[in-house]
């Protein structure tokens, strides 16, 4: 299979060949996440920004998340570790279909890139299950400043939940970070979702065993780390710091 | 491209290999799974213990957590995206934009974002934030713990 061109450096950048040694569609996925991870990038820097600003009565992630499925007790953090895990593994599995794929093993890229499909709408799932609890808010409540429209005047009022005006747990602005960046996350995560199922169903087809090689899977792949990629550092920023 | 290029290199096809080279790529990548639990496990315990031992907010522990994060980040860019098997040149083409470009980002918001002040500067002159925290104090002297801010201003209520 392997005929590997040597590119010799002077005429690297002549035509006829990549001096990356890549296929375009490749370097072009690449060239996307950067700009996706630039926009990325400047979401967290202004949420450490504002944070920072607010430092004083900003809330705590633990006192915020603590609900785990059919547990009645509050357990900071034992949630969003299932979440990273969940994520984490299904990176494992999108790696190994890619594997299986440089061997031609039509097989073991169609059971990978299952449990990768699987971990991607379980991922899903939960942050809509967290959404839930964190709109919902606690039966109590909290007594909390709220502009009232029809006095122009601000209002002391019970909250329940958060949303974009006002948050049960502290400042409206950390509900809006946490809506905005792990919503513009959960987005990527579910289109994610849809393109592997995609490139799936043309696994089973048999597409990318008559073509010749599994590329497609690669760079849906690609897509799928960097997704993974993010979420390592929303994880460290919303709920470690 | 076979049209345009009758003799471009097929680097698709390229970057298949045989089964030994395989069972090797998936040993290692199965480590670099390994080490990124141990990290995550890690960080969770260490963000657990952190509020009752006092550990929350210091500059020891926000290193720590920054750090092993871009570890876990270039575990994942270097071995799960196969960046670190690429071209050398090409490495640079992703990595030096981006990273021109996040550490000027970060430059500046520190820099010039000292209009807003110090933390907290423009929340004492705010009056709904003000009232806020003047109940987050009340209600430390109600509790005598720190339960953060939801049950503080259920305590003002009472």
């Amino acid at each position: 299979m392997s005929h590997s061109v040597e590119i010799d450096t002077k005429d690297a950048w002549g035509g006829g060949q990549s001096p990356f040694k890549l296929s375009y569609g490749k370097i072009f996925m690449w060239f996307f996440l950067v700009s996706d991870a630039l926009t990325f990038g400047g979401l967290l820097i202004s949420y450490g920004f504002i944070r920072h600003k607010y430092a004083d009565i900003w809330p705590k992630a633990e006192h915020v998340f603590t609900h785990f499925p059919f547990i009645e007790q509050h357990i900071p953090l034992a949630y969003v570790g299932l979440m990273t895990f969940i994520l984490i593994m299904s990176s494992v599995t999108m790696v190994l279909a890619v594997e299986a794929g440089h061997r031609m093993d039509r097989r073991g890229v169609t059971i990978w890139m299952f449990w990768t499909i699987m971990g991607g709408a379980a991922f899903v799932g939960s942050q809509a299950w967290e959404w839930y609890h964190f709109i919902t808010g606690t039966p109590g409540g909290a007594l909390r400043q709220v502009w009232d429209m029809g006095s122009g005047a601000y209002v002391k009022q019970i909250v329940h939940g958060a949303n974009m005006t006002v948050n049960e747990y502290g400042v409206p602005q950390f509900a809006n970070y946490f809506f905005f960046i792990t919503g513009f996350h959960g987005t990527h995560v579910f289109s994610g979702v849809v393109i592997n199922f995609i490139i799936f169903l043309n696994v089973l087809k048999g597409t990318y065993a008559r073509r010749g090689h599994y590329e497609m899977v690669e760079k849906v792949g690609l897509y799928w780390h960097f997704v993974d990629l993010v979420w390592v550092f929303v994880f460290t920023f919303f709920y470690l710091l | 491209m076979s049209e345009f290029h009758d003799n471009y290199p097929q680097y698709e096809v390229m970057s298949n290999h045989g089964e030994d080279e395989g069972k090797k790529a998936r040993s290692v990548l199965w480590k670099v799974f390994w080490v990124m639990l141990a990290i995550t496990i890690f960080e969770l315990v260490m963000g657990f213990l952190a509020p009752s031992k006092g550990w929350s907010g210091t500059l020891w522990l926000k290193v720590l957590f920054i750090s092993l994060t871009i570890a876990k980040a270039a575990a994942i860019v270097l071995w799960f995206m196969h960046l670190g098997h690429e071209v050398k040149f090409f490495k640079y083409a992703i990595l030096v934009p981006y990273m021109v470009f996040m550490f000027y980002t970060i430059f500046i918001v520190l820099t010039e974002g000292t209009y807003s002040g110090t933390a907290g500067h423009f929340t004492k002159l705010d009056p709904i934030f003000n009232a806020q925290q003047e109940a987050l104090k009340h209600a430390h002297q109600h509790d005598g713990a720190d339960h953060g801010a939801a049950p503080a201003a259920e305590a003002e209520h009472h």
